[in-house]
């Protein structure tokens, strides 16, 4: 359960704007709020913020193609 | 006895001309499958006179297996209808997960490298097993993002998933080379953490650098011509598969005459041929 949390949690950051920056404000914030366990929450708060970044943009840009 | 290794592109409505014109020198045509999944009697008629004309691998994109959550078994029944009906030579997915929540993610994204995707992957892949008959041949992808949850390396992670659930890898080497980069390692050292006996297919494509000077990566995007490095990455397969390789070009756009494509074909035929020649030689 707590596993498949992690990946909705990721692909709402992944491809919803608004989830996205409300998580880069208040990242742990927001990821306790998910219900993700601490692994996790600790996981996402080291996130590769360029990455993700890069991933949404790209994924924008599918989504438009 | 000798291996034949196949060669051959992916199958898009703007290259149908070229390579139908041109079967000669493919052996063999990569179908994307969820593109057949509505389709009409007609396109599936196309596909099976394509299907009669050539060997076929079907190829799927949105079952979204490497995840903790169970596959969907429409989708699946959806592959096994398309595989009864067509008779692939084999079909193909990716160690991705596509949604979460019901969020649709609209592509192949790399999930957390963790114990429960590879359970969830093995059981997703013996779920297919069942549906479809055959174990799908699975992709490493490749991701703009170290996925965060990962407690283990992607060589590792897929490397367990291919051994336990003892499916054949499609190893993307365009996907492995962006990765490599992108994240720095070795991709000879990932090479080797597969067992070379579980490699049977092979996708080349190329792609372009995106991002600021000091956070550039690597973009898998389909669009360029397959660089350098990955035709070495690819004699080193060749150098320990054990088995026949099934070699598909990917070309999503940005089209080139079709001559351009066969080209690179036939560098991708140097590169196995001088790994086959290194693997015999070593066994003389």
């Amino acid at each position: 359960m707590n596993d498949s949390r992690l990946e909705t949690f990721l692909a709402r950051i992944y491809v919803d704007q608004t989830a996205r920056e409300r998580f880069l404000a208040d990242p742990r914030g927001e990821a306790k709020k998910a219900g993700l366990t601490a692994q996790q929450v600790e996981d996402v708060v080291k996130i590769d913020r360029d990455g993700l970044e890069l991933l949404a943009a790209s994924l924008e840009k599918k989504a438009q193609s | 006895m000798a291996v034949r290794d196949r060669f051959g592109l992916g199958w898009r409505a703007k290259l149908a001309l070229g390579i139908l014109s041109n079967l000669d020198r493919i052996d063999i045509v990569e179908v994307i499958a969820d593109d057949y999944f509505r389709a009409s009697h007609r396109e599936r008629r196309a596909l099976r006179t394509l299907a009669a004309q050539t060997p076929v691998t079907l190829h799927g994109v949105s079952l979204g297996m490497a995840s903790s959550v169970p596959v969907d078994t429409k989708r699946l029944d959806q592959i096994a209808r398309l595989c009864d009906e067509v008779e692939p030579v084999s079909w193909s997915e990716h160690l991705a997960f596509v949604r979460g929540g019901g969020i649709e993610i609209g592509h192949l994204a790399a999930p957390p490298r963790s114990a429960a995707t590879v359970s969830g992957a093995i059981a997703n892949l013996r779920r297919a097993r069942e549906i479809v008959g055959v174990s799908p041949q699975m992709e490493n992808v490749a991701t703009l993002i170290d996925p965060p949850g990962s407690d283990r390396d992607e060589a590792t992670w897929v490397s367990q998933i291919i051994r336990d659930s003892e499916s054949d890898l499609l190893l993307d080497l365009h996907n492995l080379h962006a990765n490599s980069v992108n994240f720095n390692f070795d991709p000879i050292d990932y090479i080797s953490h597969i067992p070379p006996e579980q490699i049977s297919a092979i996708h080349l494509a190329g792609g372009k650098w995106i991002g600021r000077p000091n956070a550039r990566r690597l973009l898998d995007d389909h669009l360029h011509d397959v660089p350098g490095p990955v035709y070495q990455l690819l004699e080193e397969v060749g150098a320990r598969a054990t088995r026949p390789l099934t070699v598909i070009l990917e070309r999503d756009g940005n089209f080139p005459p079709v001559e351009w494509l066969l080209e690179q074909l036939d560098l991708a035929r140097r590169a196995v041929a001088r790994g086959r020649a290194r693997r015999s030689a070593a066994a003389a």
